[in-house]
């Protein structure tokens, strides 16, 4: 790219870049999709502020919240189900994303292998970050619908839709982990003549471990939010409860079960905070 | 050493190594006999830890390197295992891993002899019994009795290159080479993990040594100058005249030799291990 020197207009300009034909063309883009999607979506801030009648009835029906003892021991249920569901997929989805980031993390040590050694250390690497790009890029809700039509209604599809998801999208971060460590311990290891197997384990593993703890917290903070709303698809947790009370028109059971999802998702999202807070210190 | 002994002379024949159009090593030989101990120096770039590098297989190269009568780059995976178990190695940012206990770094000097069960028995409960106590008496022999479970990230630089020390000292290496390995250390540590590496040469290993302070290089039977990765001195340091070294050294004003140049001021004078020079710690030039 050798462009010819511009002539010097004794300004320097600030962070934001000048006028450029590039920038404008960026600019015109966005202002282009925006509009058109502002149609596509029906996009209505009038109807939003002046059909206010069916927002203020559904708010005002669902205070004061239903208190009573069905319906607190129905959300109890519902809270406990969803929390289940999102810690048992997260662990599961730590457990088996775990070797596949192993087998889809570049080795180090290739200086003088042969073409064969390379093309074979080069297959599983492959089919491990295929499995987990497929198991990440479908979402959670989407396997959820595919296990509940195989396995039918209930926790247990629900579990599992997010356990897949969870080992996708765990895998791909672990591997980058791993990719990321700091590469001289691990050379040093090599060139004492570890062998691939103890190299990842004494160098890689121990470097990357306080990632991976304060990632599958991680990972269980947004499976705690999924596991909401897989009900709605009749895969278990407190959105079943939800969607159901919503159908009978029952805001204010609605009001109580929503209430009780805000603060177990705040106070598991608190917690992991925490610890992976003093995990990475 | 017995009958190994012959399994230690290091050949290196017109080698070089090329790194896109820079020639970091430029058609270098040299014989290292067994036992023999030499200092390697030469500026920042000459090359001197592209050598060391090299020797282990950590670069590829042209021309050809042997450990006995093996050519270390026509190995197969296994055999190279082999070598470089034999071969120990020490660098000046320490390379150990930092999460570890200090015991485990030791212990894995002897990484190479564990089959996968050990391994895996090191990796979960530690070193089995022989082995901690051969870590034990290694940490010991460095100064660090007792520290042995301490996190190795607690410790200070010294101590880290004390282990790293240790670990030489479990894996008994036939060849050992250390690159700069006081480039980050004080003056007390040096003078001890000099001593550690001199008792391990005495036992019959080999020791080449990558050594920024010529004072220190000088004190070694035979010293090797690198520059713009050719052979530029190769002999005893009492032929090593200023001259000599004002070439050697030339074009790079930072590293002249200490003591040379007595009229000027400023930290090149310091006459102990040079701390001045942590160069390369940072950057790709730091093997
Ligand atoms: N991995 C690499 N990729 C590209 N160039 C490299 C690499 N390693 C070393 N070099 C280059 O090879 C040359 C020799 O580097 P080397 O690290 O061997 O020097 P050195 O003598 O050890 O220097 P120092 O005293 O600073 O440690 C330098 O020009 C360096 O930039
Ligand atoms: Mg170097």
């Amino acid at each position: 790219m050798a462009s010819p020197p511009t002539k010097y207009e004794g300004r320097i300009g600030g962070a934001v870049p000048r006028f450029s034909w590039g920038s404008s063309l960026a600019i015109l883009i966005v202002v282009g999709l925006a509009g058109w999607s502002y149609y596509g979506t029906e996009f209505d801030i009038v109807d939003l502020l002046t059909n206010t009648e069916p927002a203020t009835r559904f708010v005002s029906e669902m205070f004061p919240p239903d208190f009573s003892t069905a319906t607190l021991q129905a959300t109890g249920q519902g809270v406990l189900e969803t929390f289940h569901m999102s810690f048992l997929g997260a662990l599961i989805g730590a457990v088996v994303a775990f070797p596949l980031a192993a087998l889809g993390t570049r080795g180090v040590d290739t200086v003088g292998a042969s073409r064969t050694e390379r093309v074979l250390r080069v297959v599983p690497y492959h089919v491990a970050r295929f499995i987990l790009n497929v198991f990440r890029s479908v979402p959670d809700i989407l396997w959820a619908l595919v296990f509940v039509v195989a396995l039918g209604l209930g926790p247990f599809p629900g579990t599992l839709a997010l356990a897949v998801h969870s080992a996708g999208v765990l895998g791909k971060l672990y591997s980058e982990t791993l990719e990321a460590v700091p590469s001289r311990p691990v050379e040093a290891l090599a060139s004492t003549g570890a062998d691939g197997f103890q190299s990842f384990l004494f160098g890689m593993l121990p470097q990357g471990m306080s990632n991976f703890t304060s990632l599958t917290l991680y990972m269980w903070e947004c499976n705690i939010r999924s596991a909401t709303i897989l009900g709605f698809v009749g895969a278990g947790g407190i959105g079943q409860q939800i969607l159901i009370s919503m159908n009978l028109f029952d805001y204010s059971k609605v009001a109580t079960l929503v209430g009780a999802t805000v603060v177990v998702v705040l106070v598991v999202d608190r917690f992991s905070a925490a610890v992976r807070k003093r995990i990475t210190d | 050493m017995t009958s190994s002994q012959r399994d230690n002379a290091l050949e290196i024949r017109g080698v070089s190594v090329a790194f896109g159009k820079n020639l970091a090593l430029d058609d270098v030989s040299l014989a290292v006999e067994p036992g023999e101990r030499l200092a390697v120096i030469g500026t920042s770039g000459a090359g001197k830890s592209t050598l060391f590098r090299a020797i282990t297989r950590d670069v590829g190269v042209s021309g050809e390197i042997r450990f006995g009568d093996r050519r270390i780059h026509t190995l197969s995976k296994r055999e190279l295992r082999e070598v470089r178990g034999s071969v120990g190695k020490i660098h000046q940012a320490y390379n150990l891993v930092p999460q570890l206990p200090a015991g485990v770094n030791a212990a894995l000097g002897d990484v190479v002899n564990m089959g996968k069960l050990r391994t895996l028995h090191t990796f979960l409960a530690g070193p089995n019994t022989a082995l901690a106590k051969t870590v034990e008496a290694a940490m010991e022999r460095v100064g660090l009795a007792g520290m042995s479970s301490a996190k190795t990230s607690n410790l200070s630089g010294g101590q880290q290159q004390r282990v790293a020390v240790a670990r030489l000292l479990v894996q008994r290496p036939g060849l050992i080479l250390a690159d700069e390995p006081f480039a980050a250390v004080d003056p007390v540590t040096t003078e001890r993990v000099f001593d550690a590496l001199l008792e391990l040469n005495k036992d019959g290993a080999s020791l080449l040594i990558s050594l920024h302070d010529v004072e220190l290089a000088k004190r070694f039977p035979r010293v090797v100058a690198l520059k713009e990765g050719s052979v530029v001195y190769d002999g005893s340091p009492e032929h090593l005249t200023n001259e000599k070294l004002n070439d050697i050294y030339d074009g790079d004003m930072e590293a002249r030799p200490k003591g040379k140049e007595p009229e000027e001021p400023g930290p090149d004078n310091f006459s102990g291990p040079d701390i001045t020079r942590l160069k390369g710690q940072d950057g790709i030039s730091a093997h």
